[in-house]
């Protein structure tokens, strides 16, 4: 199982953007030549071959998280130390309740 | 997005959807044509006899017996969007029990790819030409008309009857050989 939860399936917000519009591309480009290729030789399986060419291509392309989808991480605050953080929550319990 | 079975999902759904699409232009682009064409028939023997028909009941029926010559070329009703041809012959004809009678006679299944030029001599029916009655013997006009249903990936089903009939009497007289 461990094996499993280790393979890495992150990609970062513009890398998950990136990846639906590469697939929404590729799908209807796939299924534009098709649907024209099976016009002109008139054999409609010919246009679902295609558009299932571009369906695993689509798949191969944005399910793994490729380097190309992991470029902008989100840059986190850097971590407070703990003990700090229960002083400061404490002060500001007391003037002004709650702040994150 | 933001996980494998996410991007799976979404994948999988566009692509689904736009084999849909492309399934109706398939389906737009075919809807307008006619399939309507010529079919030359020709009955070469036509008898009749009066026998019993068990499937029904004991009493004697008009039995018709024919042989028919058929040329047809639907070479051209074939596109992306038809599967295959379902060819059947009907004869039509009135007598004084029933305003229209139709008994399929024949009928042939043509696929994609299939030889579909039709050139038939002297060819028997596939199916009995019973009448409910007697009213076949001496019928003046009995026609015989071949139609088609097409089976397409996607659309209508449209029965097309073609051009080009034939109409054909009866002898007045039973036959006793057998045939």
């Amino acid at each position: 199982m461990d094996f499993f939860k280790n393979i890495p399936t992150h990609m970062d917000y513009e890398g998950q953007a990136r990846a639906e519009k590469l697939s929404r591309i590729i799908i209807t480009v796939f299924g534009v030549v098709g649907v024209i290729w099976g016009y002109v030789i008139q054999q409609f399986s010919q246009t679902v071959y295609i558009l299932g060419i571009g369906f695993a291509l689509s798949l191969i392309l944005t399910i793994p998280p490729w380097p190309m989808y992991r470029r902008k991480p989100i840059k986190w605050q850097p971590a407070k130390d703990g003990k700090e953080l229960i002083h400061q929550s404490k002060d500001q319990g007391s003037k002004k309740g709650k702040k994150k | 997005m933001h996980s494998v079975l996410t991007r799976g999902n979404t994948v999988l759904a566009y692509a689904l959807s736009v084999l849909a699409c492309l399934t109706f232009a398939c389906f737009l682009s075919t809807v307008f044509l006619d399939y309507v064409t010529n079919a030359n028939i020709n009955t070469v023997k036509v008898v009749v006899k009066n026998v019993p028909d068990y499937s029904a009941s004991r009493e004697k029926n008009d039995l018709g017996y024919l042989t028919f010559n058929l040329q047809a070329d639907l070479t051209h009703l074939f596109n992306w969007n038809v599967k295959q041809l379902f060819l059947y012959l009907t004869a039509e004809y009135k007598t004084t029990n029933n305003e229209l009678n139709q008994v399929v006679l024949w009928d042939k299944i043509i696929l994609r790819g299939e030889n579909a030029v039709l050139d038939y001599k002297n060819m028997n029916t596939k199916y009995y030409f019973w009448d409910d009655g007697n009213g076949l013997r001496a019928n003046e006009n009995v026609t015989l008309s071949l139609s088609w249903n097409i089976i397409p990936n996607a659309g209508l089903l449209p029965n097309i009857v073609a051009t080009g009939s034939h109409s054909f009497k009866f002898p007045s007289e039973y036959t006793t050989y057998r045939v």
